[in-house]
């Protein structure tokens, strides 16, 4: 989840609330509150709430749920003569624009804030900038009113933000931090997609600004252009930031775009999405008349009226979450408070069941503590080497080769358990019962789980027969079957102590003394004796 | 009661009435420790009185002297070697290895050799220390005088040790009648069992090690989550550990580029499944493409991964088109995370899914309620969160001392978006659990490998709870 620091004095000034009530009412719009030091708290935010990401949307949003105000906040636009030119970029096709006049960043926390809700967006709707990107500049520094969007080579220049010395585009995705992180996302056949006054380059999205427009305390208008892959994203985050800085009492231009079409920026779209006043309540579980429900809504900031059973709500241009009446639901489950849903007497649906593998191994489970073996549970992933026989799934981005594949057997388990506890008070009998994979099997991942159970004795001497006779009898109470034995080579166990086990005509298991080669593959120094049963195969059969 | 050896005592002092503790040590065979002991404790019991209780001197071979007594000293050794004839001193040195410098010094010393340049003479023709004489008239229990124990003290042969002697005398005949180890069969059947006694135990000794067989503790705890969910109306159902990412994200509305679905989020396996129906399969696309805005792509969908929650086995059932559902699982799932006390790269969830006409949020809360109660968490707080798949979205906080408010659980109505693709479209509501978190809290344990714990010790030592 996303976190923004913010300054504690500011937003109690602003909003009019205290510490605790800030710390209560953001609790009910999805946010936690931390205190860092004695002026800053840290809020985190969740995703779908991206005009939270920053001071402007959390001051309009709290002063909506404490109900100092309420309904859509309106900003006024005024136009300027500000014209971007799109041109053809294939490789990031769509740019926006607006100006921002009497911005306030002074003292510094404004201008910190700022550039934390630009890197927030960056992180989120921007998908780490492959999405969208946001250059932020210095009005006053930018020449001229017209700016183009447009393909350039890398061998132009400029000088980078932050850099003092001119630098060529192919350098700069070299040699700068940034470059190096964003330089591939739009970069194609040499060209770079750029922002451009009449002077040079302003930014080259989504790398970098120009020192040229760094902006500082003492700005105090801005062109923000946003570019990107996806329309619909580059409008909204243009909405967000200038809805954003309006709240905190900036006045927004618009800017005059010309590319296919000739339009305004920023779009501040709106949206109509219509609800009805027994579709929330049957969501809810609430009995909420049309006329509450509409205050609710515009508790959180949107307008809304009814008609008859219908409510008609626009959604402002700082709440893209919002897609149906769903999400509808929740603000006014959000209005309303969570705790103070009034909660149903569990209504009874009678048992349940479970599942038929859980039942089967129940009755294992029992059976195998009953013949005094301890229950282990380890790990479904394994070092690969550890798996000395059969086909296994290997995880292709493995964190550590501790970890690198999916267990085909757990016999490996046992062994590396009894491996471990070489020290401990003997004799040593476990089980294991868990699932292993099975690599192409007959389903639509072509893998399945298969349940087993993995048994085996160490101590200072064991025998072929001190597992068998436990195992004999589990199985047979199990199943009310006899399994029967029939001697196989298996290069796991040592040469005459070794057997597959049967029921009914099919093999269930294998069973014997474990080798000498494989236990010092494990690092064993006692000897063991080892089985394993196929569970699945079994069920099927009883 | 007695002991076994209090009794070899008893029966030896019998014959005797007053012994040393070295002739008792000697005749039983017990080491002297243990005479020491019992004495004492046969003493306490008034069976024995202790007529002297000193310290005595004695001398006793280092483990020089013993080796030397073994194979006899080196300058004899040497001197046979020589059999009166000139030796070389390297040929004599590679014979008789470390023990070479120390004979040659004791040989020269004694005035039994020469030595020129390579070459050792010796002067006498046979020789028999008198170091060598003392250490068999020691051997033999004879006493040595003080000068010939300084002979043997200076060359490390022998030390003066110290040790306890007991005297003591048997006060009383403390038994009478023949003792039986075990009741057996035959006794019962000839009755002979009549007139024996049998020999009484030491009863209050901690008895050896006996492995029983026990269940895991952790196990346990799933079980009893299990057993919790059956009882409040769910079905078990279960699924496998590889899935298709259709599953385990585009069934639940997240975009393939969420950032949840980068790389380093999940465990990818190799290979592409095959997507159910294309009825279903469309479905999908148009509502991602609808309001995601991007093209959708079903190379994605197969692409397959090590489920990274339990909510692909719900998006599973849903694909089925069920009418109602009331259904819960509980399973591993796998994230590519840095191992340490609170994180694994696998753990539990329980997912749990209602699909029923009338199902309300209010219906979730209470349920999610009544899960956490059946749990014994008894104080929750909701909280409004937000997941792409539910609308409205809430995390469930349980009150845990002494933590305080702790984070168990996400849940929510899932969005139309979700359901209706799969032609379900009455209200459904879903939720996960992380298990093995609860497990800790519930457990007491503190770091979470513990719950996988492979050393045997720390499982048998868990109390049952």
């Amino acid at each position: 989840m996303p976190t923004v620091n913010l300054n504690k004095w500011i937003l109690q000034s602003m909003t009019g609330l205290s510490k605790e009530e800030i710390s209560d009412y953001l609790f009910k719009l999805k946010s936690e509150v931390n205190e860092i030091d004695q002026d800053t708290i840290s809020v985190e935010v969740n995703a779908d709430r991206l005009d939270m990401l920053g001071l402007g949307g959390i001051v309009r949003a709290l002063k909506g749920i404490s109900g100092k105000e309420k309904g859509e906040r309106k900003y006024s636009v005024n136009e300027t003569e500000y014209v971007l030119e799109v041109g053809d970029v294939p490789s990031r096709p769509f740019a926006l624009a607006c100006v921002i006049y009497n911005v306030r960043l002074n003292p510094e926390f404004y201008l910190k804030e700022l550039i934390q809700f630009q890197e927030k967006l960056h992180d989120t709707i921007g998908r780490r900038r492959k999405k969208v990107a946001i250059g932020i500049h210095d009005l006053k520094k930018v020449k001229g009113k017209i700016i183009k969007y447009i393909n350039l080579p890398l061998s132009s220049t400029f000088v980078p933000l932050n850099q003092s010395r001119e630098m060529s585009v192919a350098e700069v995705l070299k040699e700068t931090e940034q470059g190096r992180i964003y330089g591939n996302i739009s970069v194609r056949n040499g060209m770079t997609p750029a922002i451009v006054d009449v002077e040079g380059v302003l930014s080259i999205p989504p790398v970098i600004n120009s020192e040229r427009t760094r902006i500082s305390g003492e700005t105090t208008s801005l062109l923000i252009d946003v570019t990107g892959t996806n329309f619909d994203a580059v409008y909204q985050t243009l909405d967000l930031l200038s809805t954003n800085l309006a709240e905190l009492g900036a006045e927004i231009g618009s800017v005059v775009v010309k590319g296919t079409k000739e339009f305004k920026s920023p779009l501040l779209n709106h949206v109509n999405v219509s609800a009805n006043v027994s579709n929330i309540n049957r969501r809810l579980g609430t009995d909420l008349d049309g006329g509450e429900i509409v205050r609710l809504i515009q508790k959180m900031r949107m307008d809304a009226s009814l008609d008859g059973d219908e409510i008609r709500v626009i959604v402002p241009p700082y709440r893209v979450d919002i897609m149906t009446y769903a999400d509808l639901a929740e603000d006014v489950a959000m209005a309303v408070g969570y705790d103070n849903f009034s909660l149903t007497q569990g209504s009874s649906q009678g048992l349940g069941t479970l599942s038929e593998r859980s039942s089967f191994y129940r009755k294992l489970r029992s059976l195998l503590i009953g013949a005094q073996f301890q229950e282990i549970y380890t790990l479904v992933l394994m070092k690969s080497s550890y798996q000395l026989a059969g086909d296994y799934v290997k995880v292709e981005n493995p964190i550590s080769v501790d970890y690198d594949s999916v267990r085909n057997s757990l016999m490996w388990n046992v062994l590396l358990f009894l491996a471990n506890n070489q020290h401990s008070r003997f004799p040593i009998r476990v089980f294991e019962i868990g699932e292993t994979v099975k690599a192409k099997a007959e389903s639509d991942t072509s893998y399945l789980n298969e349940l087993r159970v993995s048994l085996g004795i160490m101590d200072s001497k064991v025998s072929y027969e001190g597992l068998q006779a436990p195992l004999h009898e589990v199985i047979s109470n199990l199943t009310g079957r006899t399994p029967s034995y029939q001697a196989v080579e298996d290069k796991l166990f040592i040469k005459g102590r070794c057997a597959n086990i049967y029921m009914e005509g099919q093999q269930i298991g294998i069973l014997g003394e474990v080798s000498p080669e494989i236990l010092s593959n494990y690092g064993v120094l006692y000897p063991v004796v080892l089985a394993e049963l196929y569970l699945d195969k079994i069920m099927g059969m009883v | 009661m007695l002991s076994d050896s209090e009794l070899k005592i008893i029966s030896f002092l019998k014959s005797k009435k007053v012994a040393t503790s070295d002739e008792i040590s000697k005749e039983t065979g017990l080491p002297l420790s243990t005479v020491f002991s019992n004495l004492a404790l046969l003493e306490s019991k008034g069976i024995v009185k202790v007529i002297s209780d000193k310290k005595i001197q004695y001398i006793s071979l280092t483990s020089e002297g013993e080796s030397r007594l073994r194979d006899g000293m080196p300058e004899d050794k040497l001197l046979r070697l020589l059999n009166g004839n000139v030796g070389n001193l390297q040929e004599l040195r590679s014979k008789m290895g470390s023990d070479f410098e120390i004979a040659l010094g004791w040989a020269k010393r004694k005035g039994l050799v020469e030595l020129n340049g390579e070459e050792i003479k010796p002067l006498v023709k046979d020789y028999s220390s008198p170091e060598n004489t003392l250490l068999l008239k020691l051997r033999n229990g004879d006493s040595l005088n003080e000068n010939e124990i300084q002979t043997l003290m200076k060359r490390k042969l022998v030390e003066r040790k110290e040790r306890r002697l007991v005297e003591v005398e048997l006060t009383q005949d403390a038994v009478s009648k023949p003792q039986e180890l075990y009741l057996t069969h035959e006794m019962l059947v000839s009755g002979s069992w009549r007139g024996k006694e049998f020999k009484p135990y030491n009863v209050e000794a901690l008895p050896p090690f006996y492995p029983i067989g026990k269940s895991h503790y952790f196990r346990d705890f799933i079980e009893k989550v299990k057993d919790l969910m059956i009882s409040l109306g769910f079905k078990e159902v279960v699924s496998d550990y590889v899935e298709m990412e259709f599953y385990n994200f585009d069934m639940l509305f997240q975009p393939q580029d969420h950032p949840a679905r980068e790389i380093h989020d999940s465990f990818i396996v190799n290979g592409h499944g095959s997507l159910p129906n294309e009825e279903l399969v469309r479905r999908v696309k148009d509502t991602h493409e609808k309001w995601w805005k991007y093209s959708w792509s079903e190379e994605n969908a197969k692409r397959l991964v090590l489920r990274s929650q339990t909510t692909a086995v719900t998006a599973r059932v849903l694909s089925k088109s069920p009418k109602n559902a009331r259904v819960f699982t509980i399973g591993k799932v796998f994230r590519p995370d840095s191992i340490d006390a609170t994180h694994l790269v696998e753990f539990h969830q329980m997912d749990g899914l209602v699909i029923e006409d009338e199902f309300t949020f209010r219906d979730l809360l209470s349920t999610l309620r009544d899960i956490f109660s059946g749990l014994g968490v008894k104080q929750i707080k909701f909280k409004p969160a937000y997941f792409p798949f539910t609308e409205p979205s809430v995390e469930v906080y349980g009150f845990v001392d002494p933590l305080g408010w702790v984070e168990m659980a996400g849940a929510g109505l899932l969005r139309e978006e979700v359901t209706n693709p799969s032609g379900v479209y009455a209200p459904a509501g879903a939720w996960g659990i992380g298990i093995d978190r609860l497990a800790m809290l519930f457990l007491g344990v503190k770091d979470i490998r513990d719950l996988y714990s492979t050393n045997i010790e720390y499982l048998r030592s868990r109390r049952v709870v």
